[in-house]
């Protein structure tokens, strides 16, 4: 007892190498907590200014985060959180996310009649939830972090307080999300109770080293655990939130978690998933059956997935649809990455190129979206080459990476994820995933049929107002991304390569 | 000199491309005589290639390399053989009279149909001069991008369902190739011990070959599946009626001269040296499809009311061919099939762009419209008539050498199928007369046929290249044979079939 009572003093203090590491969270709650002070000053007009803050804080997280991505792996807090490439890597992806769903709200906000300070600031909030998901090591700091970007984005939800949908899709969130944190934190308190410790790498290490930790205790553990991820990375058969909750969103908050959210979780799950051992060859339970059973979810996310979106024809549930579609390629990923010799490096460069260009297509939405979101379905897309030919330009090249066309970004992630697969002898779930993405095609294309080879419609919207240059610059951020990754991927594959190389 | 000869390739992939860019920043109006102006400068910068490729050097000429994957072992590398020169040849020669033949007809978007008229022919030219198959992947995708437009913007009525067809379709086939490329690339690491998708070091894998289910099989099946939905064999050709009756005349064009060709060359290129024995387990498989082919599409184009139809299903017999004479697997079938290639990439576009020609004059592809236009287009009837000649293989026209040497190869390999394949080109000769005696001949019943105008100028300089070449592929093959004959030995001999090419040698000796 006398032991709790005394704090390892290391547990305080921090030396100077490690408050740089901490260099981009200073940035951002720095940030957070100024746009608190300048929201609420009466004659500043709180748009700007707190656009402005949040930008500054961003940017400068972005560009320290950048410079850390080929850093050495350090421990901070001793060892509850840890600073390396993998955490600076998706840093860099969530602060990007921010940036971009921040400079496509601008102009939506003011549509919606929705600008108010608390939308940016619970914005930050959630990325730095993100970050530290992305950074934690020990399943507690997970779980806070898990909270601090999901509250914050259950708000982000409901932001359209007026909506029926909105407020249905926030409730729904919540409730569904709460009792998976629930699961989750139960799950994690089950591992420390057979091996414990809280510290993912440690739990590995004692299971290595001491095969009859792995009670069923623990495996109870580790199923709720997994139970809690697939949740939120929305894998089937826990996806049925996703498609309600992204249509009733705000579009670009709906960019934002199909990206930001999403990534974080799949940055703590593959850190986790290192944790349960497997791929170490320790028991046939972890390696035979939780294969399995990925497998099974693996197909079954990407196959219903795309056949469910393929009767959608509102944009933004077809795209809801996607997003658990390639949930499904990711989980391919991460069945292959531990017999492969590329490692999780397809799953990440996967995320970040998916950011990429669901982010894009979320930030074209966001232009076209009409008061009270309406104006994204199919038919209101009738004729768009005409009347925005680069918007649909751009949308084009986001769709075309989406279904995996050369010579996109989305293609050249496709390829080193299934040719990982493919190290791993996963043969048939690699002809399964193409043969999904084969589906997938037609209702990417279906869209591009209503821009380009349909005349537009009566009561559509003639001549919409000029795209605001905010987004406009995201837009053109995000095509030049795509393409660039696209045909010259080298350089995101040795960058992902690097990050993952340290699990 | 030596540095233009290393970047010709990459010149007239990209040359296409480039200048589309370009003439995007200009005027409307002037975009079709700068697109036209640039697939001139390409033919002619083409034209190199024929001069410099010497037949008896390296396999592979004007190669370049550079890293482009390393990771992957993907490398950014081009080279041509004799098969695939003659082929660029066949692209960078329809592309001018396709552009020329647009003048009239496309008058919507101009800037997007030249832009993504050239953006086709960088894919097309890509994917023949690829010398490794991630980067043939690239291209044989990104290729199909430009063409569903075509269709599916200055199409017909039904050119979305069209559209949407021909990319699924499509897109399914590769797909499956691109699982087949991961397993050759991750058994050249395991076999050798680095990552390559080098065609020339997947050549090397030795894979377990023995029966129709081995991993050379299936492998080769993946591979099949892409190139027979692009040829199109029986029963994968159903896209192909659709997406040439819907596609504006240039998309009919460029498909049937150039895009089905893709399929051939796949074969020749991919699946028959990398797969070997089962490339002679599935012979007489595709032997019997080719033939179906053959047959089916002769006797489906006979009872066709719409003349684009007819030609698209006359477009599935003779290619047909191409797939038997390759399956025959000796040196005078493989011959024969790449010219046969080449003979459909001449003869079918101009058909297709003569059906287009009336099509702009009367807005109908029915063929019961027609009669007697001899009377009131005389030179285009002549036109016409030697088309149809050339397509029915008349000897002095291309497509009898091509299909003679066809029937001669399968007849050695399979003589119960050969003769099956024959009489298609007994339908063939009936359903062309027939077509053109029904629209060509007869009284000139129809008034809205009386004012129609002959060929305009810019029309007969567009068919004038096609029917010249006609008549000089019928009367001088050796010209073309000369370029291509070391190529095609070089594929038998990977494909393992070293004795057949023995004996073509020693016969030439004798001679």
């Amino acid at each position: 007892m006398d032991k709790l009572n005394v704090i390892d003093p290391s547990f305080l203090t921090l030396s100077g190498d490690q408050l740089a590491l901490l260099g981009p969270y200073f940035w951002m709650i720095g940030a957070a907590l100024l746009a608190m002070i300048v929201g609420v000053i009466r004659f500043l007009p709180s748009k700007w200014t707190v656009f402005a803050v949040a930008m500054v804080g961003i940017l400068g997280g972005l560009f320290v985060s950048a410079n850390q991505i080929g850093m050495d792996r350090a421990d901070l807090f001793g060892g509850m959180m840890v600073a390396d490439g993998f955490s600076a890597f998706f840093n860099v992806l969530f602060l990007g996310t921010a940036a971009l769903s921040l400079c496509a709200s601008l102009k939506y906000l003011d549509k919606e009649k929705l600008q108010y300070p608390e939308y940016t600031i619970l914005l930050l909030f959630s990325t730095i939830g993100m970050m530290l998901m992305a950074s934690a090591l020990d399943l507690i700091t997970i779980f806070i972090a898990l909270e601090i970007m999901s509250l914050s984005v259950y708000v982000l939800v409901g932001f359209r307080r007026n909506d029926r949908r909105s407020n249905e899709a926030a409730m729904k969130y919540f409730i569904l999300g709460a009792a998976a944190s629930a699961i989750l934190l139960y799950g994690s308190a089950l591992l420390y109770g057979s091996t414990g410790t809280f510290v993912i790498t440690e739990i590995l290490a004692r299971i290595s080293a001491k095969g009859d930790l792995m009670t069923p205790v623990f495996h109870l553990g580790a199923w709720m655990v997994l139970a809690g991820f697939l949740f939120k990375i929305a894998s089937v058969p826990f996806h049925m939130w996703l498609p309600d909750v992204y249509e009733g969103a705000p579009t670009p908050i709906t960019g934002f978690m199909t990206t930001g959210v999403k990534a974080a979780a799949f940055a703590a799950f593959i850190r986790v998933f290192v944790a349960f051992g497997y791929g170490k060859d320790l028991t046939s339970a972890v390696e035979g059956r939780l294969h399995d059973v990925l497998w099974v979810l693996a197909v079954a996310t990407m196959f219903i997935g795309n056949v469910i979106a393929l009767t959608q024809t509102n944009l933004k549930r077809m795209l809801a649809y996607s997003t658990i579609a390639h949930t499904g390629y990711l989980l391919v990923g991460m069945i292959a990455a531990p017999h492969a010799e590329s490692g999780f490096a397809p799953v990440a460069m996967y995320l970040a190129v998916y950011t990429v260009m669901n982010l894009g297509a979320f930030a074209v939405l966001s232009v076209l979206a009409g008061r009270g979101d309406t104006g994204l379905n199919l038919h209101d897309l009738s004729g768009l080459g005409k009347r925005h030919p680069w918007l649909a330009f751009s949308l084009a090249i986001f769709l075309f990476s989406l279904a995996g066309i050369p010579p996109t970004a989305g293609f050249a992630s496709k390829y080193y994820l299934l040719y990982s697969a493919i190290q791993a002898k996963e043969v048939w779930l690699v002809v399964l995933a193409v043969l999904c993405s084969a589906i997938a095609v037609y209702y990417y294309l279906r869209v591009l049929v209503y821009m380009y080879m349909r005349e537009p419609q009566a009561d559509t919207p003639s001549a919409k107002d000029f795209t605001p240059a905010a987004a406009a610059f995201a837009v053109a951020m995000m095509v030049a991304m795509t393409l660039q990754i696209g045909i010259l991927p080298a350089k995101m594959m040795a960058i992902t390569k690097r990050v993952v190389a340290k699990l | 000199m030596e540095w233009f000869n290393s970047h010709l390739l990459t010149g007239l992939t990209f040359l296409p491309l480039v200048w589309a860019a370009v003439g995007t920043l200009l005027p409307e109006k002037t975009v079709k005589h700068w697109a036209f102006a640039g697939s001139i400068v390409v033919f002619l910068l083409s034209l190199k290639l024929y001069t410099g490729y010497d037949p008896q050097g390296a396999e592979f000429q004007f190669l370049e390399s550079a890293e482009w994957i390393p990771g992957l072992g993907v490398n950014y590398s081009l080279g041509m053989d004799g098969i695939s020169m003659w082929l660029i040849l066949l692209t960078t020669f329809l592309s001018p009279l396709v552009i020329l033949s647009s003048y009239q007809g496309v008058e919507d978007r101009e800037k997007s149909y030249y832009t993504l008229l050239l953006a086709l022919q960088t894919g097309m030219t890509g994917a023949f001069v690829a010398m490794d198959t991630f980067l043939f992947y690239v291209f044989w995708e990104a290729m199909l991008i430009p063409m569903y437009f075509l269709i599916g913007i200055w199409g017909g009525k039904e050119r979305i369902y069209a559209a949407m067809k021909f990319f699924i379709f499509t897109m399914v086939g590769s797909l499956l190739m691109l699982v087949a490329i991961f397993f050759l690339a991750y058994q050249h690491k395991l076999q050798f011990g680095n990552f390559s998708t080098a065609l020339l070091d997947l050549y090397k894998v030795k894979l377990d070959g023995a029966g129709y289910f081995s991993t050379q099989g299936l492998l080769f099946l993946a591979f099949a599946l892409a190139f027979a939905i692009k040829v199109p064999l029986f029963p994968l050709h159903t896209w192909l009626p659709d997406a040439h009756v819907q596609a504006p005349t240039a998309g009919s064009v460029i498909l049937a001269g150039v895009l089905l060709k893709m399929g051939g060359y796949g074969f020749i290129r991919f699946a028959f040296p990398l797969f070997p024995q089962a490339v002679a387990t599935y012979q007489h498989t595709f032997l019997i499809l080719g033939s179906i082919a053959i047959v089916y599409g002769a006797w489906v184009a006979m009872v066709q009311p719409d003349m684009k139809k007819l030609v698209a299903y006359s477009s599935v017999s003779h290619m047909g061919y191409v797939v038997i004479g390759l399956f025959a697997l000796n040196s005078i079938g493989a011959t024969g099939s790449v010219y046969q290639m080449l003979n459909h990439g001449i003869s079918t576009p101009a058909l297709f762009l003569m059906v287009g020609m009336l099509y702009e004059r009367r807005h109908t592809k029915e063929i019961k419209e027609y009669g007697g236009i001899t009377k009131v287009m005389p030179l285009f009837a002549v036109a016409f008539m030697i088309a149809t000649l050339s397509s029915v293989a008349l000897p002095g026209t291309n497509g009898f050498v091509g299909e003679f040497l066809i029937l001669l190869g399968a007849f050695k390999a399979n003589p119960g199928l050969a003769v099956l394949a024959t009489t298609g080109v007994i339908f063939g000769a009936v359903y062309m007369l027939w077509m053109f005696q029904r629209v060509m001949f007869g009284p000139l019943t129809n008034p809205e046929n009386k004012k129609l105008k002959d060929l305009s100028l810019r029309e007969a300089c567009v068919l004038t290249p096609l029917l010249v070449a006609m008549i000089v592929m019928g009367v001088v093959p050796n010209f073309f044979f000369e370029k291509m004959e070391t190529s095609v030995a070089k594929l038998l001999e990977r494909t393992g079939k070293v004795e057949m090419v023995a004996q073509t040698a020693i016969r030439k000796d004798g001679k």
